[in-house]
């Protein structure tokens, strides 16, 4: 079912990408699929996520004036990076998840820009401010989302940081004075 | 769906990353080696289908924009009334005054026997997306091959020169704006007819700046100037308004000077756009009587 939930989530984002911009220029500065990427790589589900990279960044790609690839390309790697992270660090947290949102978004523009450059086509937007205003827009947006997500997955929330944090065995300490009287 | 340890899952990974990064790329590679001369299907399809999506999105949000704006444009419509009708009165002189010198040309038109350029239709079409990336400023039309749409068909606003058609499937079309590095047009500075100050437009990089190349160096160029399409490049029709000189840095006799202009079309404001369903003219057949034409080797 989180599953589900989460496909869903990723269908409105892109919907959501090929839309807003037309309402208002800012918006296209947040990268709505890649936070779902990553919240899904967050899941610890590392082929889910890759999938999910995939399809959102060529749905993406598909209309936009850029290389058919080239955002599946970089989301994908992403979400394998994600997920090998939060296999070994501790993410649950929604503080430590905004420097992965952000470094998530810094990576992905760093490696859609290259991909591009590489096989040679020219880009309109210059480079360090689209970064700059992507970051900080992706991150924001992002933080917000998953302070939504969360409350909608709470009950995996708490799943996981039980798998996390398994409760330690208490164990009784005996007095030794009554150890003694016990023979 | 089969159940995976958390072991397999992990050791799995890696290798689907590289399976699905070497997709991408090969993706990447066949759509950069043949965007020009070949559209994508997936791209059509995906743009049939992004319509049901755009145009909804767009009527919606457009109505919701123009109540509110209504609500605001309540508080100054009387002091603007009364300057539209001072305007229009000012505008019923002016067009008269045109449609005198319109039947004089058509007169001095006869009188030279100068044969009248083929007319092309305009269509009219809405702005239903943009380009979802922010590295590029595509932007999607409402109107597709079933209108008649063709590819490279130049796009207008009132303003002047919006871009061109890039992609085209049967419901929308793709444009690509005229401030994309990779879209250039001949264009001349003033009337064609009346001067020789020809280069190449293209993208400088900054919004609605563009930058011209290749006039020759001799030339003088001032700021204020108008900058119309030379038809040259057979994709658009002469005479179609590019922009207005903003900066010149001069050259010399043998370096071309760098010009700057301004776009005429406000891209980052524009709903409507019209399409110029122009067919460019055949080139010429080539000359097969030049000296150098039936030489076998």
């Amino acid at each position: 079912m989180e599953q589900v939930k989460i496909t869903v989530a990723l269908i409105i984002a892109i919907l959501l990408q090929w839309t807003l911009r037309n309402i208002a220029e800012p918006f296209a500065y947040i990268d709505f699929p890649l936070i779902i990427v990553v919240y899904a790589a967050l899941g610890r589900n590392s082929i889910k996520a890759l999938f999910y990279g995939t399809f959102a960044g060529v749905a993406v790609d598909a209309l936009s004036g850029g290389l058919l690839g080239a955002n599946g390309f970089s989301k994908t790697l992403i979400a394998y990076m994600v997920s090998e992270l939060v296999r070994r660090v501790y993410l649950d947290n929604l503080l430590l998840r905004i420097p992965v949102i952000a470094g998530a978004c810094l990576l992905d523009d760093l490696v859609y820009y290259g991909m591009q450059r590489l096989l040679g086509q020219e880009l309109y937007a210059q480079f360090v401010p689209t970064v700059a205003y992507s970051l900080i827009g992706t991150t924001i947006a992002g933080t917000i989302i998953y302070l939504l997500l969360d409350s909608f997955f709470a009950e995996n929330t708490v799943k996981r940081k039980r798998e996390v944090f398994t409760p330690r065995r208490q164990t009784r300490r005996r007095n030794p004075i009554r150890l003694g009287n016990r023979r | 769906m089969v159940e995976r340890s958390q072991k397999e899952v992990w050791r799995l990974a890696p290798w689907l990353m590289i399976i699905l990064l070497l997709f991408n790329f090969v993706l990447m590679a066949f759509d950069a080696r043949e965007a020009r001369t070949q559209q994508r299907i997936i791209r059509v399809w995906t743009q049939t289908f992004a319509d049901f999506v755009q145009s909804p999105a767009t009527t919606v949000s457009s109505a919701v924009t123009s109540y509110f704006q209504s609500i605001s444009n309540l508080r100054s419509a009387q002091t603007e009334n009364d300057v539209l009708k001072q305007r229009v009165q000012e505008l019923e002189v002016e067009l008269q005054q045109k449609e005198d010198l319109t039947s004089e040309n058509a007169r001095l038109k006869s009188l030279l026997e100068l044969k009248e350029e083929a007319k092309y239709k305009i269509l009219p079409a809405q702005i239903i997306g943009r380009d979802p990336s922010v590295w590029f400023d595509t932007s999607i039309i409402n109107r597709g091959s079933l209108d008649g749409v063709k590819l490279n068909m130049p796009v207008v606003t009132k303003g002047g020169l919006v871009g061109r058609v890039a992609q085209v499937s049967p419901l929308t079309a793709q444009i690509d704006l005229i401030t994309n590095k990779m879209v250039r047009e001949g264009a001349v500075i003033g009337e064609l007819g009346s001067s020789n100050t020809l280069g190449v437009v293209s993208g400088a990089g900054k919004k609605e700046i563009l930058e011209m190349d290749y006039v020759p160096g001799g030339v003088e160029v001032k700021a204020g100037e108008t900058v119309y399409t030379s038809g040259q490049e057979g994709i658009y029709p002469p005479g179609l308004k590019i922009g207005e000189v903003i900066e010149v840095r001069s050259g010399s006799a043998t370096v071309s000077p760098q010009i700057f202009i301004k776009l005429s079309a406000n891209l980052s404001a524009m709903q409507e756009v019209a399409v110029l369903l122009y067919e460019p003219p055949l080139q010429p057949e080539f000359d097969k009587s030049l000296p150098n034409a039936g030489k076998k080797k």
